[in-house]
């Protein structure tokens, strides 16, 4: 098959009338992509089940098979059984990509070409327009009276949140605008999470995983030795966070 | 032992055991409290939630009387009665144990709630060991819950997660989406405490751990080789015999009953100096 391929290029008999046209051709190809080291029978199994809950989606498209995943298929028998095993289930495949270890001369004796470009699918574009400036919306304060337990997320989306209590290490709170604590902060507290730079933090005991102002953050490692465990006050300068204790 | 059972009606108490963490000793104290529960004479069942790894049957020592199991009953397999063991030391106590077959999908709100339904008919106080975690057979355990002790011990780890249990206590339970229901009473029992290592700072202080939980102490076990001794028998620890952490366990009992008991930390006795010279050789 490469051999009639490799003449028609480049040794083309001398023709006077243009027995063949060149044109371009687009074909949507599925593309497989294999996430298993070797093709066990879990895989043919929920193969089969995929095949057999949507038939007509597979029969008679072309498909590719992608080993971005599957390093291990670069064993030719191993390639050549799952080739067999999927074209007896009537897979049309043709071709294989990110087939790194795989070597040509078995992708060839199994009919298969090696695809270098293409993608799985476009990318989604945003042609939308600018969006127009969005009227400003009301502030929305949000007050917690509990403590805020670990795993616990909580969202002021439109304004300022105060949390009478502890906020206990793993636990999060998110405000667009500032973040009070009235207790240990030993959580997350992200503030001007919508990029308000004049947001501020406050709590009564610094001890925080993480504070952030406008996307801007410091660790718990990076916390200042002077505001640990102190009444602090967490605000952006000069695109820097400073900390200040203030009482 | 005998008791005196209440003829009153039953109060119909749900108590969640739950910890978020495993190994913290939420089986033992759900075996110690409920047999403490059923010594003071309220007619007390513990139920195994910890589908498919049970263990409460062991601890109880009534591993061989099994026949039906709690997901038997829910399957409807099984009477209620059928699966309840009356306890051979205390007649005012009963275990219902789980199925060591299945797992916790086996476990349906459904089912649940209609188990729970008939023990509050019958029983002063329902006590449901939960496994450890905070997926399926942990919800299903402190779902109908109305009090909650979360076991944990002095270290990090364990009072983070039962900070996360105690999250999901006061926003995934059917008193926190009942509007107008009294919260969960979530109360902190700490286990495996050794003061001879927070005297030298190697562990958390009961302060430390209420600090970060801020909720009340139930009470404060020792560290204390009767617990593993009890376990291994087959025993609730406050049935075997006095010991420190017996009598830790019965104080928080009572305190779970509403009385007021005197915080007090029992260490084990130390080794006096002779008998840690010479112990060993003896």
């Amino acid at each position: 098959m490469s051999d009639r391929y490799a003449r028609t290029r480049h040794d083309p008999s001398p023709a006077t009338v243009a027995a063949f046209q060149v044109r371009g051709r687009f074909l949507t190809a599925l593309a497989l992509r294999i996430d298993t080291e070797s093709a066990d029978d879990t895989f043919y199994a929920q193969l089969d089940e995929q095949l057999l809950r949507t038939p007509q989606f597979f029969s008679g498209a072309p498909v590719v098979l992608d080993f971005i995943n599957a390093p291990g298929f670069g064993d030719p028998d191993r390639m050549r059984e799952l080739v067999g095993n999927l074209r007896r289930r009537e897979l049309q495949v043709f071709g294989v990509q990110n087939a790194v270890g795989i070597e040509e001369t078995v992708l060839q004796g199994l009919g298969l070409i090696a695809l270098t470009a293409g993608r799985d699918a476009p990318l989604p574009r945003d042609n939308s327009p600018v969006r127009p400036v969005e009227a400003p919306r009301p502030v929305q304060n949000k007050v917690i009276r509990s403590p805020v337990r670990s795993g616990q997320m909580i969202v002021a989306e439109q304004g300022d949140l105060t949390v009478i209590g502890s906020v206990a290490s793993g636990a999060e709170l998110v405000a667009a605008g500032n973040i009070h604590v009235y207790g240990p902060l030993r959580g997350r507290a992200m503030a001007g999470c919508h990029g308000d730079e004049s947001a501020h933090i406050f709590c009564q005991s610094l001890n925080a995983e993480l504070v952030a102002i406008a996307g801007l953050y410091h660790t718990s490692e990076m916390l200042e030795d002077a505001a640990r465990q102190r009444c602090t006050h967490i605000y952006l300068e000069d695109e820097k966070l400073r900390m200040e204790v203030i009482a | 032992m005998t008791t005196e059972p209440k003829n009153n009606p039953p109060l119909g108490r749900v108590i969640v055991i739950t910890s978020g963490k495993g190994g913290v000793g939420k089986t033992t104290s759900a075996a110690a409290i409920s047999a403490g529960l059923a010594k003071q004479g309220f007619r007390t069942v513990v139920i195994d939630f910890d589908v498919g790894l049970r263990n409460l049957d062991m601890i109880m020592g009534c591993e061989r009387r099994v026949v039906f199991d709690f997901i038997n009953v829910i399957q409807g397999d099984a009477k209620l009665k059928q699966a309840l063991i009356k306890d051979k030391r205390l007649d005012t106590l009963s275990i219902l144990p789980t199925s060591q077959t299945r797992d916790k999908d086996a476990l349906t709100k459904e089912g649940v709630e209609q188990i729970l339904k008939e023990l509050k008919a019958e029983f002063d106080y329902i006590v449901c060991d939960s496994p450890a975690g905070i997926e399926r057979g942990a919800q299903m355990a402190m779902y109908f819950a109305d009090e909650a002790v979360v076991v944990t011990n002095p270290e990090v780890s364990s009072v983070r997660d039962s900070d996360r249990v105690l999250g999901l206590l006061s926003s995934q339970t059917k008193r926190a989406e009942t509007s107008g229901a009294e919260p969960i009473k979530a109360q902190v029992l700490l286990t495996r405490y050794d003061q001879a290592r927070v005297d030298i700072g190697e562990m958390m202080t009961v302060d430390d751990v209420l600090e970060i939980l801020a909720v009340p102490l139930l009470g404060v076990i020792p560290e204390s080789k009767a617990i593993l001794r009890a376990s291994n028998v087959g025993t609730p620890v406050v049935l075997d015999g006095p010991s420190a952490a017996a009598q830790a366990y019965e104080d928080a009992v009572s305190r779970l009953t509403g009385s007021d008991v005197e915080m007090r930390i029992v260490g084990e006795r130390r080794p006096g100096l002779f008998q840690r010279l010479f112990g060993r050789a003896s």
